[in-house]
């Protein structure tokens, strides 16, 4: 139970005050800060909806009049409500808190490359490599960041297919399939996930160098 | 509770605004009721404080003679005072962040600290300081402009502006001069976010819109959602160093490039050539070229400049501003295609090349229909009368411009917060213990887009503890990083283990500390009462002297408009109030300069028909030829 800074009425905790409106300060886990149950498929047309009826509710421009401690209470609501929002709103930050909700995470020391991408990625590492050493200028250095490009385009399908397998991962647990392959499965998808993010990230890198060079 | 007025506290302009009957409008003051008061501040040697016109007046330039003569006047620092414009450039710098041409131009005590500090005769002023004159004007002027409306009402709670990429040192120090002035800033908006405010209260917008503010000294970027009174930030984007400060600057140097370093560098020259050149690139928004004429003792200037010569110059600038965009658009996951709506903000998007960029990125023109000098004012206004519940279910959220964290093992840079996240957000991050019995853990914030802590900004450091003395990584805390609506990082500490608060004393890296603070504030209380009433009394006597002056330079002009009645009214009040000006009855002299107003009205206006008829003529002619 928390004490309402408004009212002073012990309460349950929410976001909102029951009895007479003030936001409340709780900890409160993402799905139960929006007021949802816990599900993994999600209409995001909804949850904005929500998102921003709950921060005209909360929001500390609503309350710039009131009590310092309404106010600060206004203001770690608000916090709590958009980093749900944000947590719940984006498909792989929910599969990950999905896992922490559930007691599990995507292991650190796995540094293992998912079977899958290691041809992917060794080939990827190659070419930027050869990006790297390459004379800037050159006939070659030209040569291999129009081939970067074109790897660009297959690391984005890859990453569409397995965006795509998260979801049907997703619609699984909410039909309440075997926990405890879907674990594995979310984990596996999660952790292709990153890996594409990186060499993503590295491969939009080297062409940015190679356009400003 | 008292209203809360919008402020826009601008690098070479600055404004305030409320809302009235429902609708924002600017207050204008001063004897010539102007709603632009220039951001220039004069600071005489005897610590005598001027802003606005006035300052411009008394700034170093080079003027001629009426027989001819070039002579230097205004304060060229020092030990002879100084006026400081741009100030906003400084704001919540450490002296080795100033750039190289913004340390050129005056003199600081110290720039090596962590804020630095302008050198004027023998007193020092931080940024804050002069930014807080910059507001005690707008808040005299406004009080002053209600009261000859009728109404005694005090400024003292409002929302300032400022650029969306400013950082939280930045921030800080606009708080800081809000409070140096004595006024609660209930809210700092960005810029841009306070124009889309303005521009969606007109039209009931609905859409992503863009807002491209690119003013004196500083360029934003943000795309923003609108949907049913929510105004939410997508992604934001800018460089708190760029804007027509900048242009005038290469213009300059094409004026003065024949002439010896050594004059150069002389702030009489610098400036009176810094006056011809943003003369000359106003004029080139309506004409394709103009005369530009710096006189200099014994010698002058003549050049010319073209529209394309200009567009050549400030071309590498736009370049910046563009990609900049781009990289918003791409943040807030859209396109250009997916923009609605583009708002143009500051004065710099009223060269046309500009305009014309603009709506080649976006594939759209650019919506002008607010005054882009008066928008964020009007802006921080709307939001005013949000924070005081007036504005039904309208509701702003905005993102933290640039990602917060912390410096981790081996100098790299930790992401607690990302860039363009919505505000208020708080992140826990859990801290322990490295070696057994350690008292204190040492924790360094920062704020920036790179990877290793050395390239991006210090924020703050912090000491947590004292810690019990225990073995290595047993104990448990929590530091609750939160940045707050205003884009204002706060910090607090939990034991995990006993539930105690620590009491966590940031440092910050840069700006001021509360007790410098407090020590100004003391200091401007002491000097302050008779300060207050002298300052009105100044700032009243300028306005008598502003408005004597362009009555004269009309008569001079227009005096065949007048007739001898009222020419005789005109004179006898005029009389009245040269006397009154040199008095010190201060009220007596606002009363005269609002009766002359009423008296001039009627001839101000037959000039203005006079002139637009001239103007119709003149085009007829040209029709005609």
């Amino acid at each position: 139970m928390i004490e309402c800074p408004s009212c002073g009425r012990p309460q349950q905790p929410l976001l909102i005050c029951p009895d007479c409106g003030s936001p409340l300060a709780a900890p409160l886990d993402c799905f139960a800060a929006l007021g949802m149950s816990r599900t993994l498929t999600i209409d995001l047309g909804a949850l904005e909806r929500r998102y921003h009826e709950l921060s005209r509710k909360l929001h500390p421009d609503r309350f710039a009049s009131s009590a310092a401690r309404v106010r600060d209470a206004s203001l770690r609501a608000t916090a709590t409500l958009t980093r749900s929002y944000r947590t719940i709103r984006d498909p792989v930050a929910r599969g990950l808190y999905w896992l922490e909700l559930i007691g599990e995470k995507l292991s650190e020391n796995n540094k293992r490359v998912p079977p899958e991408l290691a041809e992917l990625v060794f080939e990827v590492q190659e070419q930027l490599a050869g990006m790297h050493d390459a004379p800037a200028d050159s006939d070659a250095a030209r040569e291999l960041a129009a081939q970067v490009a074109q790897r660009r385009a297959q690391l984005q399908a890859t990453m569409d297919a397995s965006l795509a397998d998260l979801e049907r991962n997703f619609l699984k647990w909410d039909q309440r399939s075997d926990e405890k392959m879907l674990t594995l499965e979310l984990k596996a998808i999660l952790s292709s996930i990153a890996y594409l993010r990186t060499l993503i990230r590295d491969v939009d890198r080297a062409l940015e160098n190679s356009k400003a060079a | 509770m008292s209203r809360i007025f919008g402020i826009d506290l601008g690098t070479t302009n600055s404004l305030i605004a409320a809302m009235e009957d429902g609708a924002p409008r600017v207050i204008a003051m001063g004897g010539n009721h102007r709603a632009l008061l220039p951001s220039v501040v004069a600071i005489a040697p005897d610590g005598a404080i001027t802003v606005g016109e006035r300052a411009i007046e008394m700034e170093p330039h080079l003027t001629v003679e009426r027989d001819g003569r070039v002579s230097a006047v205004g304060f060229a620092g020092g030990e002879y005072g100084a006026v400081i414009r741009s100030v906003k450039r400084y704001m919540g710098l450490g002296g080795d962040e100033i750039a190289p041409e913004d340390r050129a131009r005056y003199t600081f005590a110290d720039l090596s600290g962590p804020v630095v500090r302008f050198q004027i005769g023998k007193r020092v002023f931080t940024p804050s300081q002069i930014s807080a004159e910059i507001l005690r004007a707008l808040k005299d002027g406004a009080e002053r402009a209600l009261r000859a409306a009728g109404k005694d009402e005090k400024v003292e709670r409002v929302v300032i502006t400022v650029p969306a990429y400013f950082n939280d040192g930045q921030r800080q120090a606009t708080k800081d001069a809000g409070r140096l002035a004595g006024l609660e800033v209930v809210r700092l908006v960005n810029e841009p976010t306070a124009a889309s405010l303005a521009y969606g209260l007109n039209t009931q917008a609905a859409g992503n819109v863009a807002v491209f503010d690119f003013g004196g000294g500083t360029f934003d970027i943000s795309i923003l959602s609108i949907k049913q009174g929510i105004f939410e930030v997508l992604a934001t984007n800018g460089d708190t160093h760029l804007g027509g400060d900048d242009i005038d600057r290469v213009i300059v140097e094409w004026l003065l490039a024949e002439i010896p370093d050594a004059l150069k560098l002389d702030r009489h020259v610098w400036n009176s050539a810094r006056m011809a050149a943003e003369d000359a690139k106003k004029r080139l928004t309506d004409v394709a070229e103009t005369p530009v004429v710096v006189e200099l003792p014994g010698h002058s200037i003549r050049k010319h400049l073209t529209r394309g010569a200009l567009e050549r110059m400030a071309e590498p600038f736009l370049a910046r501003t563009l990609k900049r965009c781009e990289l918003a658009v791409a943040d807030a996951k859209l396109t250009p295609a997916d923009i609605d709506a583009v708002v143009l903000v500051g004065g710099s998007t009223r060269m046309p090349l500009v305009r014309q960029r603009v709506a080649a990125m976006f594939h759209r023109e650019p919506l002008c229909s607010i005054d882009p000098d008066q928008i964020v004012a009007l802006g921080a206004a709307v939001q005013a009368s949000v924070l005081m519940g007036m504005q039904g279910d309208m509701l702003l959220l905005d993102v933290v411009p640039l990602s917060l964290g912390i410096e981790t093992m081996g100098g790299v840079m930790e992401r607690l917060i990302h860039r363009n996240t919505t505000i208020p957000t708080s992140v826990a991050e859990g801290f322990t213990t490295a070696v057994d019995n350690q008292t204190h853990v040492d924790i360094h914030v920062l704020q920036g887009e790179r990877e290793l802590a050395k390239d991006c900004r210090s924020l703050a450091r912090f000491k947590l503890g004292p810690i019990q003395p225990q073995p290595a990584g047993v104990p448990r805390i929590e530091v609750t990083f939160l940045i707050d609506a205003n884009g204002i990082l706060n910090v607090n500490a939990r034991d995990e283990r006993t539930g105690r608060e620590h009491s966590v004393d940031v440092k910050p890296s840069y700006g001021l500390t509360d007790d410098e603070i407090e020590r100004m504030l003391e200091e401007a209380v002491d000097l302050g009462e008779q300060d207050l009433e002298e300052r009105l009394l100044i700032s009243y006597r300028n306005d008598a002297e502003q408005i004597l002056g362009a009555l004269r330079k009309q008569l001079g002009e227009f005096g065949a408009l007048v007739d001898n009645r009222e020419r005789a009214r005109m004179d006898e009040v005029v009389e009245r109030l040269e006397a009154a000006r040199i008095g010190t009855d201060r009220e007596l002299i606002a009363k005269l300069v609002e009766e002359l107003n009423e008296v001039t009205t009627p001839f101000a206006e037959r000039i203005m028909d006079a002139a637009i008829k001239l103007a119709l003529e003149k085009k007829s002619v040209e029709d005609l030829s």
